[in-house]
């Protein structure tokens, strides 16, 4: 039995040494490719490079005006993660906190448009974009990426503010706040690792974005960092290490954040049915 | 829910009216929105599919001409064959490795949240660098899978994956898995980690073997957990456009051509009534994911 026991442990950790490298491998061959030289990228292919270079970073951000595109990235999710914030938390207090008449069918709507792929509006919002006179701006990118931030975020802060005991609030509004207060004042800050989480998730998914963009953006200058890098691909010649250093540059702020803020992101995952 | 909405809160009679007017405020923003922006596209999208549309031009109610032309196209029917081999493949390796993994982590042992958090990697990635990385993985030069295969001598020669029919569908799936299966995986250990230990300890006095516990008690438990995931994940990869766009553009000759990337070059050609046919046609299938989707959330939340 014991014996048993061991080898089961034994092939538990082979197996998920295994899942582990195949995780971890692309991710290894995306930071390696950024640092290669095109000779050892396209012509003595190796697993460990000879050399490190800086060269394909310089590249991208010098030639290829990236710092432009994560710019206008910043911008439109920083944009979209406030908006969603402001308007998601008053709507999500008021579906937790009021049962009105219509709280159902409102409830339903807001799920609605969450599952609403963006497959099926990417071609009438380019319509409405257009006749809005927002068809090439950041502007109209926020507009248009509100369709899945809002939804998101009301429904994962309905989650988080139920959580806040009424009797708080109502503690509150004895001392003479006001309801609006009582959501400022005692709902929100007790509500901190929620918001949070809803911000790094609504944040995530502007970033990530690539389908409206490509529709709706055709100035170069007002690209984010998705298009960039999908147009470096599109040109002729396939510049593998340039690339690369796009997809490290565009990661890491997520991945660092992701693991800084763990355990309330897979809470909120889990609960909420995140794509992330 | 129709018990929920009849019971009044405490204090329900001091606001009154004024109250329900009051919340009403507060959500109208995002309904406004919502309304604005998914709604009135969606509705919209349908219309414009019984149109000649393109760009510049309004069109014309065509009626159901732009789905008869869609019936006879060969990238068509290549696109609605993919879709369905996509969506059950990939959502059904999810489901395994996911499955897989979470009931491996889910024993007792050291390094369990270390390997946590490497196996959620592929989630936290955005999908765009996820994807522009296999890309340059499966290159006949320069990729990695190539030269793991070589060097290691597994395989002596060099695949073009994304470049022959073949292979470029299930490069495209393994792409897909991999960056797909931390939810599932995620989704469901969160359930394994519910299941009160009491319950295998009293199988296993009942002399269940390991094939039968997990039948009898770990299944059960995870199975709402694993029906919602599968409808959530299928929604999304059937309207995933990233994988496909950037692996392949749907290519060689539409051997990996699915539903959001043909209505996307639908759109290029500036053809919008026949682009916006290309998704609505997908509609009926979706709306009833979508529809089961949104029952299912709504159900789980007021319990």
């Amino acid at each position: 039995m014991k014996r048993r026991a061991l080898l089961g442990l034994i092939g538990t950790y082979a197996a998920l040494i295994a899942a582990a490298l195949l995780v971890l491998f692309p991710i290894y061959w995306m930071g390696i490719t950024s640092l290669k030289l095109p000779r050892e990228i396209y012509r003595t292919p190796s697993l460990w490079p000879h050399v490190f270079t800086m060269n394909n970073y310089r590249l991208l951000l010098e030639e290829k005006d990236f710092l432009d595109n994560i710019r206008n990235s910043v911008i439109v999710a920083g944009a979209v993660t406030a908006i969603s914030l402001v308007v998601s938390s008053l709507a999500a207090y008021s579906m937790v906190r009021f049962r009105t008449r219509y709280r159902g069918l409102i409830g339903r709507l807001i799920l609605f448009a969450y599952l609403t792929p963006t497959s099926l509006l990417f071609i009438p919002l380019s319509i409405l974009m257009a006749r809005l006179q927002l068809g090439n701006s950041l502007y109209g990118l926020v507009l248009v990426y509100l369709t899945f931030s809002l939804p998101l975020s009301t429904w994962l802060l309905q989650g988080y503010f139920r959580s806040v005991p009424r009797s708080l609030e109502e503690q509150g509004m004895i001392d003479g706040l006001t309801r609006l207060g009582a959501l400022l004042r005692i709902v929100l800050p007790l509500s901190g690792p929620g918001l949070a989480a809803v911000a790094i998730f609504t944040f995530t998914g502007a970033w990530n974005e690539l389908l409206l963009a490509l529709v709706l953006i055709t100035s170069e200058s007002a690209r984010t960092a998705p298009l960039g890098l999908n147009y470096l691909i599109t040109s002729d010649v396939l510049p593998w290490g340039p690339l690369m250093a796009g997809a490290v540059l565009s990661s890491m702020p997520l991945m660092i954040l992701y693991f800084v803020a763990q355990r309330f992101m897979v809470q909120g995952m889990t609960t909420g049915s995140v794509k992330g | 829910m129709t018990t929920a909405t009849r019971r009044r809160p405490p204090g329900a009679g001091i606001w009154g009216t004024s109250q329900s007017r009051f919340a009403y405020t507060l959500v109208l923003p995002v309904v406004l929105l919502l309304a604005g922006l998914v709604a009135y596209p969606f509705l919209y999208a349908i219309y414009v599919a019984f149109t000649d549309r393109v760009v510049g031009n309004d069109g014309q109610w065509i009626g159901l001409a732009n789905f008869r032309y869609l019936a006879q196209s060969p990238a068509f029917s290549a696109a609605v064959w993919n879709t369905i081999v996509l969506v059950v493949a990939s959502d059904a390796l999810k489901l395994l490795i996911g499955l897989g993994l979470a009931l491996l982590v889910n024993r007792r042992f050291r390094f369990q949240g270390l390997f946590r958090s490497l196996l959620m990697l592929p989630w936290a990635m955005p999908a765009f660098v996820a994807f522009l990385t296999w890309r340059v993985l499966y290159q006949p030069i320069g990729g990695g899978i190539n030269l793991l295969l070589t060097d290691s001598g597994i395989y002596p020669e060099i695949v073009d994956w994304l470049g022959q029919r073949s292979t470029a569908m299930p490069a495209v799936i393994a792409a897909s898995v991999w960056r797909g299966f931390p939810f599932w995986f995620v989704s469901i250990l969160a359930a394994l980690q519910t299941i009160p230990v009491e319950l295998y300890e009293a199988a296993r006095v009942d002399g269940a073997s390991a094939w039968q516990r997990f039948w009898a008690v770990t299944f059960p438990s995870i199975r709402p957990v694993v029906i919602i995931t599968a409808v959530l994940s299928s929604i999304w990869t059937a309207n995933s456009f990233e994988n496909v766009w950037l692996l392949t553009q749907g290519g060689p000759s539409d051997a990996t051509i699915v539903f959001p990337v043909l209505a996307y070059f639908g759109m290029q050609t500036q053809r919008l009534g026949e682009a916006a046919a290309v998704s609505v046609a997908m509609l009926p299938v979706l709306a009833i994911l979508v529809f089961t989707g949104t029952h299912m959330m709504q159900r789980g939340e007021d319990e």
